[in-house]
């Protein structure tokens, strides 16, 4: 047997023999076995081959060290490149071991809801907003004054008994405002500026009245509108305005005339059935119209009434125009929602409010 | 006001369907309420406005229609035939209060008695009035007709055939028609014979010259009468009729003798009898008609649209108004509503059509911004639903409760006979009972409203939050327990309330108040002030809820708050060098409020300490019973260098022997 050859036997042997085990080490333990076999300093079996060398001439030394050279670094690349697959496995086992049962119901973070009464309200604030209306926020104890005898209802004024009112037994000559519309008279009075009014009022207003439909309290949304050259086209675009971008523009607007004592024309509004579609229900009694605002242009006798109040002609009848306008909250969240008690709305049931969340 | 289409159309044709004629009506302010068959007969429901009495008879009704469709209004037949003696022969009147009837007016009849024809029958009970008799009948027939109520008397029992129009005296008894003997308050207008009132002037007949089967001759009387004088004595009295419905409202003062006329017409059209000569029309009070001045271009700015002269003067003079040249326009008697230029635009605006007027939007003036407290009671919604606490609203009614809640003087319902003084007592309480009862366990409730209190001779309403927690603040789930709320889920929603409202720090202090847990209670300071109160409900009242677990509530007054200034934000610089943390076991009797033992930290901790909080709390073994460790965390930092090592050592053995000083054990010496 050459020396070369005998060395080329021996490489090709160890080769194979590297190859079993190599296959075999299934543990990161059994890897470590593997390369001290075979590369370990002292009896590794590559470490032994390359001993052998010293017997052998300068020319045939060089060309078989390279060679076993060349057979280290394959042996620890293939050593490397399994414990990498190894981890690897055993990462990926690991992890299976972790599963867990996806379809069990998440932690809910607590949540809670706004009332379906405010919601309606900032969505209607916002609204006016937009269309560069401020929120005037006037009491809800008033006096006659500005509930009604600055509204042009005068005492025994026939349209009070529409009005059924609280009185406070003390501090006396004090009522509950059966309207937000004392508002506009507080603005005007608190605010005898440049006659330039763009205003909301909405709020709590209490009226002796206790039904399905009715409750000794709710809430209204009153609006002013004050300024050179208003007019009733004006009341008609703006409420279409409001309407359309409350309920959608899919419904029809009527404006037909009415009465209140503060304002001259005054005018009822009325939205296309959004129960129905105008066809005719329970809830628009069959007309195919929800009564949803009552406006009108301000009477000038409102503004005498303010002017007469501050002692000057602020708001001058000959100068300026204006028109007002109000609404029910709770009629337009029961429209809305489909409410048919109004009484749901005080009640703090939880079962009927966190349907709003 | 009911109005039978086939009396209607006797006073104007209606080429339209009914359904047409009542959106019609509706869109010139007569809103149809409904249409109904009554035998046969097509009956409109209109609701006439207050303001309207001129439309609550048939010939307003048909006035209105004649204008909608352009087409001429039928005046009712007014003629009849005079027999017998002069009626002032048999009746005198005398008016003595002219501001109660500034004109009474009347005919003697002679009359057989009897029941009305059926037509006329049909149409009273169409418009909802009870047949009686021909003569009763025909009062009200031209009531509804012409918007005029009449009376009419047995001319036999009115003795002497002497007519007084006065005010009643004090003490006088009137029985009415109804049957009720009634005590008249002073005031009270009366026709009264010369010994007694027979009849409630403007409201009701009397018994005793009440028309019946044996009366043969009678007196009509149909007169004006002071609204306001009525509408007080039917308010008075709790009397509400046909009658004072009319006179309240200012029926017209000039129809009277047109509706005796009308009277005398039907009387003997049905053959129940004839008038004798003469209208006895006394006049207390002579009436100046209204003229109206209107300017050019008046009606077109205040409507936003021009609506032609003549089409103006047509709806007008439909409308009964005169035109008396130079833009003047003469008022129809029927029109007391009607006393200014504006109430003309009116008139013109609705029947014009208020759909002819195109829609405009003023140009805006400026932005639309909420104010700030508004704009911070809406952040502070979204951070209280966000803590999972749900809004609700309370009436602002609560029971009465002397000294400390304003009462009402007619509260409608008992448990609301005063404004609330607090949100969480009664209303959130309230709210947590209507839950409980439907088997609800776990409740989170806010509200954000006004409170009320006497303040000299007025109320001052201040806006206030109220919280509320019972049961599960962490519901049950697979991977836990529920976990009840308790004081300090109260207590960390209350510094995150504040903070949301802008009003910066809130501290605590303990305290007590009624209704609530002795132990278990704090009130609520910002810059100093009471802001609001914080605690657990007191376990007994607790239990009349029927609750086992701790009820927490928290009131705070959003209107101080609001009131002072906040923190306002800057932004700090970011600190550039790291902080060290230490932490310190002080073991108490369990006496010792965190908050004192923080204190001691802070002072002695010295410059570089930036904050203290406690990390835990424990007690139990190994820790002697009744003792308690509190671990305490201490952050210290130096804004322009790292901090050595020996530096933190020095604070913290300063502040060992500051709390060893104040008597406390410092864990692990």
């Amino acid at each position: 047997m050459t020396p070369s050859g005998s060395l080329a036997e021996r490489v090709a042997a160890l080769r194979g023999e590297f190859d079993r085990e190599l296959e075999g080490a299934d543990t990161s333990a059994a890897l470590q076995a593997v390369r001290d076999r075979f590369l370990g300093r002292k009896a590794g079996a590559l470490t032994d081959l390359m001993g052998s060398l010293r017997t052998l001439s300068v020319d045939e030394k060089k060309a078989a060290g390279q060679q076993l050279n060349a057979l280290k670094g394959e042996l620890e690349s293939r050593l490397e490149a399994k414990g990498t697959a190894l981890e690897e496995a055993s990462r990926a086992l690991r992890l299976a071991g972790q599963r867990i049962d996806v379809t069990l119901p998440g932690r809910l973070p607590a949540q809670g809801g706004r009332h379906p009464l405010t919601i309606v309200r900032e969505e209607i604030e916002d609204i006016f907003l937009g269309m560069g209306y401020l929120v005037y926020d006037g009491p809800e104890v008033e006096d006659d004054y500005h509930c009604f005898e600055a509204l042009n209802m005068p005492p025994e004024h026939p349209a009070r008994d529409m009005q059924d009112t609280f009185y406070l037994a003390q501090p006396a000559g004090l009522l509950l405002r059966t309207h937000t519309s004392s508002g506009q008279i507080r603005y005007m009075l608190d605010n005898p500026r440049p006659p330039e009014v763009r205003l909301i009022c909405p709020g709590r207003v209490y009226r002796r009245d206790d039904d399905i439909t009715h409750s000794p309290m709710f809430n209204q949304i009153e609006g002013l509108v004050v300024g050179p050259g208003i007019t009733l086209g004006d009341l008609k675009g703006t409420l279409e305005a409001f309407l359309h971008a409350l309920f959608g523009p899919d419904y029809p607007v009527r404006f037909r005339p009415s009465f209140f004592p503060y304002t001259e024309p005054s005018v009822e509004v009325d939205l296309g059935c959004v129960v129905c579609g105008g066809k005719g229900c329970r809830v628009c009694k069959g007309t195919g119209w929800l009564e949803i605002l009552g406006s009108g242009m301000v009477d000038p006798a409102v503004f005498a009434q303010v002017n007469k109040r501050l002692g000057r002609v602020v708001y001058d009848p000959e100068q300026v125009s204006g028109f007002a306008f109000g609404t029910g909250i709770e009629r337009i969240a029961m429209v809305r929602y489909g409410v048919e008690d109004i009484r749901l709305f005080f009640q703090g049931d939880l079962r009927f409010l966190e349907q709003f969340r | 006001m009911k109005v039978p289409l086939s009396w209607l159309k006797e006073l104007v044709d209606v080429a339209v369907e009914p359904a047409r004629l009542g959106d019609d009506l509706t869109m010139a302010g007569l809103a149809i309420e409904g249409i109904e068959t009554h035998g046969g007969e097509t009956v409109l429901d209109l609701d006439v406005t207050t303001n309207r009495v001129d439309c609550m008879n048939v010939l307003g009704v048909a006035r209105e229609v004649s204008v909608i469709y352009g087409v001429p209004l039928r005046a009712p037949d007014l003629s009849f035939t005079e027999k017998g003696g002069p009626a002032a022969d048999a009746l005198t009147v005398a008016i003595e209060a002219g501001e109660l009837c500034p004109r009474f007016c009347a005919r003697v009849a002679d009359v057989a008695m009897g029941p009305s024809p059926a037509w006329m029958r049909e149409r009273l009970e169409q418009v909802g009035v009870r047949p009686i008799s021909n003569v009763v009948d025909l009062t009200n027939y031209v009531m509804i007709e012409l918007g005029q109520p009449s009376h009419a008397f047995d001319l036999a029992r009115i003795p002497g055939g002497a007519l007084v129009v006065r005010l009643a005296r004090e003490g006088e008894r009137l029985t009415t028609l109804d049957g009720n003997d009634r005590v008249l308050p002073a005031g009270t207008g009366v026709v009264a014979s010369a010994q007694a009132p027979l009849a409630l002037a403007g409201i009701m007949g009397g018994a005793s010259s009440e028309v019946g089967d044996a009366t043969t001759t009678v007196a009509f009387e149909a007169a004006h009468w002071n609204p306001l004088r009525i509408r007080r004595v039917s308010k008075a009295l709790g009397m509400h009729t046909e009658a004072s419905h009319r006179f309240e409202r200012q029926s017209d003062p000039e129809v009277m003798p047109a509706a005796l006329a009308r009277i005398a017409h039907l009387l003997e059209k049905i053959g129940a009898g004839t008038v004798r000569p003469g209208l006895i029309d006394v006049v207390a009070q002579a009436r100046t008609p209204v003229r109206v001045a209107v300017r050019p271009g008046r009606v077109d700015a205040l409507l936003g649209t021009p609506v032609p002269p003549e089409r103006q003067a047509a709806i007008l003079t439909g409308l009964g108004f005169a035109d008396a040249g130079a833009g003047a326009w003469d008022v129809p008697s029927w029109r007391g509503d009607v006393s200014r230029e504006i109430d003309v635009v009116e008139e013109v605006g609705r029947h014009h059509g208020l759909g002819r007027i195109p829609s405009t939007v003023p140009a805006a003036r400026g932005v639309g911004t909420l104010a700030r407290f508004q704009r911070r009671e809406r952040e502070l919604r979204t951070v209280l639903v966000g803590l999972g606490l749900t809004e609700t609203i309370s009436l602002s009614l609560a029971p009465e409760s002397p000294g400390a809640r304003v009462p009402l003087q007619n509260p409608l319902a008992g448990g609301q006979g005063a404004l609330r003084d607090g949100l969480v007592f009664p209303g959130l309480l309230d709210a947590l009972a209507v839950n409980l009862r439907q088997g609800r366990r776990d409740v989170a409730l806010f509200e954000l409203g006004k409170v009320f209190a006497a303040d000299g001779a007025g109320v001052r309403e201040t806006s206030h939050l109220g919280l509320l927690w019972c049961g599960a603040v962490e519901p049950a789930h697979w991977s836990r327990k529920a976990r009840p709320a308790d004081f300090f889920d109260g207590k960390g929603v209350v510094e995150r309330a504040a903070t949301a409202f802008g009003a910066g720090e809130v501290s605590f202090a303990a305290s007590a108040r009624p209704d609530l847990h002795p132990g278990r209670c704090v009130d609520v300071y910002a810059d100093g002030l009471i802001v609001g109160w914080l605690g657990v409900l007191h376990p007994d009242r607790a239990e009349a809820l029927g609750v086992r677990t701790e009820v927490v509530i928290a009131e705070l007054a959003l209107g101080m708050l609001g009131a002072l200034p906040g923190p306002g934000l800057r932004v700090r610089a970011l600190d550039r060098f790291p902080a060290v943390v230490r932490d310190l076991s002080v073991i108490t009797d369990g006496q010792v409020p965190a908050d004192v033992l923080l204190g001691v930290v802070r002072q002695a901790g010295g410059p570089l300490l930036r904050d203290a909080a406690v990390a835990d709390r424990y007690e139990g073994a190994p820790l002697p019973a009744g003792r308690v460790s509190l671990t305490l965390s201490l952050r210290f930092q130096a804004p322009e260098r790292t901090l050595l090592g020996d530096e933190v050592d020095r604070a913290m053995q300063d502040v060992g022997a500051r709390l060893r000083a104040a008597g406390h054990e410092i864990r692990g010496e």
